[in-house]
């Protein structure tokens, strides 16, 4: 191995800092489950009210997937931790304050939710209404239909779907270090700067979260794949 | 009122930078894709067509696609220059990172169009004595070009999207020009609402040109219904 080579994949800065790195995985996935937990529920209520009756509420359920979906993440991060308190300070009168990781939680939720509400409105109307109608004429009452008969076939359509944009939120968990959450990408710029070594260090990171996330969506997409196919028995 | 007053005095007064850096964010987004464009035509080109180099492409794309652009673009712009001796500058480093990025996900949309294609055309092709680049540029390139353009775009708004984090290796781009006037005064609300704004619109009509090609492609020429 060259030189160059080595230093690239030299592991001893990692093993020195790992407590530090650890902690700082457990923060990415802590905001991680958080705002995906977040986004689910905000998507299920905007896709409901997207697909009901009244008007004015489904443009306002529009506009905000569409706010949510195109604008960066980086910026509604951005704009969750510096604007956000200030407004509600200024509403309720006094000061008010939004921790990082909140923030965090928040910002990356709303974004998701966003997608995420596209898929499932999507997957609620490829179901035919007349299974609905079916469901009706035999006496389900409207929750049960959705329950019993919607949303399993709807949930088995855009659970890949699904499992992509949990991966990319994943992915997307690394930009909480620029609003100073302590996640691995704020320690290993930390130890970047103490140890003047950002050879080895960023290259590590790139590789572990290349790892890290090919493991995880081939198990995410293992495990839906068997319960797509068989039902959850 | 204060919103107009701040409004004024943050945002309208800050005009040039605020437009310099978004012109910086179009030109690193503009080269950024058309390097991505090459990168993943490459790619898909080597995946498909040069068996004893696919290990290669695959592990190019899985290794790209997985890491997320933030450790991306730090990487390039710390490790590359020391370990390959390029690129020199953080405009450079920014760039090639969203380029390199997106031609990972680009090839793997290129090698969808291409695998969509029935295999019949390539053997008719070769049984009517059209050698083999000529199918592939006169035959294969044209129709997956059409299938594959709306999410060609789409990908552009993803560039357009990671592009904001170029600001953090200190390229002075619009969300850069906007940083600096809040680090200034202290008023994010105006400057960090207008330039959300502006990315919005931004995006917003990248993916509005997506849509309307995949609706205006599929209604043309039926091409998304017949895969």
């Amino acid at each position: 191995m060259s030189p160059a080579l080595r230093q690239m994949l030299d592991p001893t800065l990692f093993w020195e800092y790992r407590a530090v790195l650890l902690q700082g995985l457990a923060q990415n996935l802590s905001i991680f489950a958080e705002s995906a937990i977040l986004a689910i529920v905000a998507a299920t209520i905007v896709a409901v009210i997207q697909l009901g009756r009244s008007r004015p509420l489904r443009w306002i359920a529009t506009g905000y997937t569409e706010l949510c979906r195109n604008t960066p993440e980086y910026v509604l991060l951005v704009w969750v931790y510096f604007v956000l308190p200030l407004i509600i300070s200024k509403m309720i009168g006094s000061r008010f304050r939004l921790d990082p990781h909140l923030a965090a939680v928040i910002g990356l939720g709303a974004a998701y939710s966003g997608f995420m509400a596209e898929t499932l409105r999507a997957g609620l109307r490829s179901i035919h209404p007349g299974q609905a109608e079916a469901a009706a004429a035999i006496g389900m009452s409207s929750f049960k239909t959705l329950r019993r008969i919607i949303l399993p076939q709807a949930l088995r359509r855009i659970l890949p779907d699904i499992v992509n944009q949990l991966v990319s939120l994943f992915k997307s968990t690394t930009i909480v270090s620029l609003i100073t959450v302590q996640d691995i990408m704020y320690q290993v710029s930390m130890i970047s700067v103490a140890e003047m070594r950002p050879v080895p260090l960023y290259t590590g990171a790139a590789v572990l979260y290349c790892a890290v996330i090919i493991l995880a969506t081939q198990l995410f997409q293992g495990l839906t794949e068997r319960w797509r196919k068989r039902g959850w028995s | 009122m204060a919103f107009v007053d701040n409004f004024n005095r943050f945002v309208l007064a800050n005009l040039g930078p605020l437009f310099s850096g978004l012109w910086v964010t179009i030109y690193v987004c503009f080269w950024a894709f058309l390097l991505a464009l090459l990168l993943g035509a490459v790619v898909c080109f080597i995946r498909l067509r040069i068996p004893y180099l696919r290990f290669l492409a695959i592990a190019y794309v899985e290794f790209f696609r997985a890491t997320p652009i933030l450790v991306q673009l730090l990487w390039v712009n710390y490790v590359w220059p020391e370990v390959f001796g390029f690129p020199r500058t953080v405009v450079g480093a920014g760039i090639l990172a969203l380029a390199l990025q997106s031609s990972g996900y680009l090839a793997e949309t290129f090698r969808a169009g291409f695998d969509g294609l029935p295999k019949g055309q390539r053997e008719a092709a070769e049984a009517i004595g059209i050698s083999r680049w000529r199918t592939i540029w006169r035959v294969e390139v044209p129709q997956v070009a059409l299938v594959v353009a709306p999410m060609v775009i789409n990908q552009l708004a993803v560039v357009v999207k990671s592009s904001t984090l170029v600001s953090v290796i200190a390229i002075a781009d619009l969300m850069y020009a906007g940083l600096k006037i809040v680090n200034q005064w202290y008023e994010p609300i105006e400057v960090l609402t207008t330039i959300a704004l502006a990315y919005f619109v931004l995006i917003f009509s990248i993916s509005g040109v997506a849509n309307y090609a995949y609706v205006h492609f599929q209604t043309k020429f039926g091409l998304v219904a017949q895969r």
